[in-house]
């Protein structure tokens, strides 16, 4: 009899597990549905080839904000992608004697969770206000200081899984360190610090908060990065809040494609990574 | 001459290299040295417990003080922390102990992607989807059946709008769910096969192995990933925007509009177009950044010790 009451509470205990699994499938089924469900009917070649109407007219696009999110996107990721691989070079190679490089690393890991909009604060102070003006530089520096941290630590993590023993071969060979890090262990570990890359990519892509106030919203075309630049998330941001069922919309169609991107995109990273590290 | 020149570039790449990685050094600090700068004249004039108090936030007045919005943080933190931490576990056990080969990954996938969805998807659905539901449907019928409870019910007074910190929390508590699923994840893993067969051994159910062996093994590690969700809920921002309201008021119960720090940095930011005005709101940053960056750091510490072990 005992035995069976503890089977039976064991079973009620997992079928509770089962259920929480459950819950977050829910959860993100619901919010896919609803994302694709609201904004398939909004996407179309206006999305993407029309300049915004004024607010209450029918028709018009995103094409600004398309624009200008894929040119604050590209500056971000030529800013931070660099800085993070050979920040994360140094922790795993020349540095990875001293406890600086560990008191980094773990540094590194906060800054990932730091909220983003302490960023764009950051660089409101120290970039918008001494120019007077909001600027897509502004906005493309604030995610590309997002992007550093994660870029770096799965830089390191990538280059220590690289066996010390064949960094020796190279030495052997009398090749000077820079060369072998290089030629040989990037060699090794690209697919690793690529995977890194696409997955800061496909997290910045997604960032309203750290935009606000320093690329700030465009309402006309451009390609003028020291000027204020529309992008997508800031413009959903606004059209959401809008009272126009216009706006709401492209609001929706606008989501629809970014949530796309960043499944993609993530799901891609994570494919890359299984591969790799199967064998 | 050659093996010379090869000493001089990896100096050259040497210094390249180092040089980013004291960028992230560089960063911190200058973070928080900007913040505080920028919060030197609001400190002045209000102090610490003169801002942190304070329920005021009058523009024109000029007068400006925290306690509504650090109220609205904690109470959106802590509430969804409270519903999410449980499901998590629930999900981090299914995933390690249950869950046949072929559906682990898949789970693990779909709860991962949760934390992919931008915020701002969030907070769009929250305000169309989420919020016209709660208001309609689940709050009502929370009123009746909860609300009807002594002391409990307090938290559910008001008129159910669906834009107020139950929603917000709801949203929060989605969010911040594969944070602490994924590090359980991983703690329950690292527990040795030798103690939960022992176990299993001398008769255990699957249930008392996880109740009495897993997780009191990976108790830091779990307390770490909590730590870490709570660090990132105290600092979301766009999906807490759209379904909060940005209402400058202590809340009484969680039917209620608030504001975070968060919510009224995103607001204000732009608008504010005096300097105190201004100051103030990098001294509410400045609190935030803080005390992330603490929480995040004791949950740091926990994953390194729970590594170590």
């Amino acid at each position: 009899m005992i035995l069976n009451k503890r089977k039976i509470i064991s079973s009620i205990a997992l079928f509770i597990c089962f259920l929480t699994a459950c819950w977050g499938i829910f959860w993100l089924s619901f919010i896919l549905v609803d994302v694709i469900r609201h904004g398939i009917s909004s996407i179309n070649l206006n999305l993407f080839l029309k300049d915004p109407a004024p607010p209450g007219e029918e028709g018009g696009g995103l094409r600004n904000a398309f624009v200008g999110h894929l040119l604050i996107t590209l500056f971000a990721t030529l800013i931070g992608v660099p800085i993070g691989v050979l920040g994360g070079t140094f922790l795993a190679e020349y540095g990875r004697k001293y406890n600086f490089s560990k008191i980094i690393s773990t540094l590194a890991d906060i800054m990932v969770s730091v909220p983003a909009i302490i960023i764009g604060a950051f660089i409101y102070a120290i970039i918008v206000k001494p120019f007077g003006h909001f600027s897509g530089w502004a906005g493309a520096i604030a995610l590309g200081i997002i992007m550093i941290p994660t870029v770096l630590r799965t830089t390191e993590n990538m280059l220590s899984l690289i066996p010390w023993t064949l960094r020796e071969a190279a030495f052997a060979l009398g090749a000077p360190y820079y060369k072998v890090i290089i030629q040989v262990v990037y060699r090794g570990a690209a697919t690793g610090i690529l995977t890194g890359i696409i997955l800061a990519i496909a997290r910045v892509t997604g960032e309203a908060a750290p935009l606000l106030f320093t690329a700030f919203n465009n309402n006309y075309f451009s390609l003028n990065m020291s000027e204020p630049i529309a992008s997508l998330t800031v413009t959903i941001f606004q059209y959401a809040m809008g009272p126009y069922e216009e706006w709401h919309a492209q609001a929706w169609g606008a989501a629809l494609i970014i949530t796309l991107f960043i499944l993609f995109t993530t799901i891609t990273g994570r494919l890359l990574i299984k591969r790799k590290y199967k064998e | 001459m050659q093996k010379q020149r090869g000493k001089f570039k990896d100096l050259i790449f040497l210094s390249i290299t180092a040089v980013s990685a004291f960028a992230v050094i560089a960063i911190s600090i200058g973070i928080f040295l900007v913040l505080f700068k920028e919060s030197l004249p609001s400190m002045n004039k209000f102090g610490f417990e003169g801002f942190i108090f304070s329920t005021e936030w009058d523009p024109v007045q000029e007068i400006f003080g925290a306690a509504p919005a650090l109220i609205g943080t904690l109470i959106t933190s802590f509430f969804s922390l409270i519903l999410a931490t449980p499901i998590a576990i629930g999900i981090a056990i299914f995933i390690t102990e249950i869950a046949p080969n072929f559906l682990k990954g898949i789970i693990g996938t779909a709860i991962e992607l949760l934390a992919a969805i931008p915020s701002i998807i969030y907070g769009m659905w929250g305000l169309f989807t989420l919020a016209p539901i709660m208001s309609n449907d689940i709050e009502p019928f929370l009123q009746s059946t909860i609300g009807k409870l002594p002391l409990l019910g307090k938290l559910f007074e008001g008129t159910p709008l669906g834009v107020d910190l139950f929603t917000a929390s709801i949203i929060l508590s989605i969010m911040i769910i594969p944070f602490t699923a994924s590090i359980a994840r991983d703690s329950f893993n690292l527990t040795p096969s030798v103690l939960k067969e022992s176990a299993y051994a001398i008769g255990a159910t699957k249930w008392e192995v996880v109740k009495d062996i897993v997780l009191p093994y990976s108790k830091l590690g779990v307390l770490g990933g909590i730590g870490l969700s709570l660090g990132r809920a105290l600092g979301e921002t766009m999906a807490v925007a759209f379904v909060l309201g940005n209402l400058n008021q202590i809340p009484k119960s969680l039917l209620d509009a608030a504001s975070t720090v968060t919510v009224k940095l995103a607001n204000e930011f732009t608008e504010a177009d005096k300097d105190i005005y201004l100051s103030s709101l990098y001294y509410l940053a400045l609190l935030l950044f803080l005390m992330s960056f603490t929480i995040l750091a004791l949950a740091k510490i926990f994953l390194l010790k729970a590594e170590r072990k």
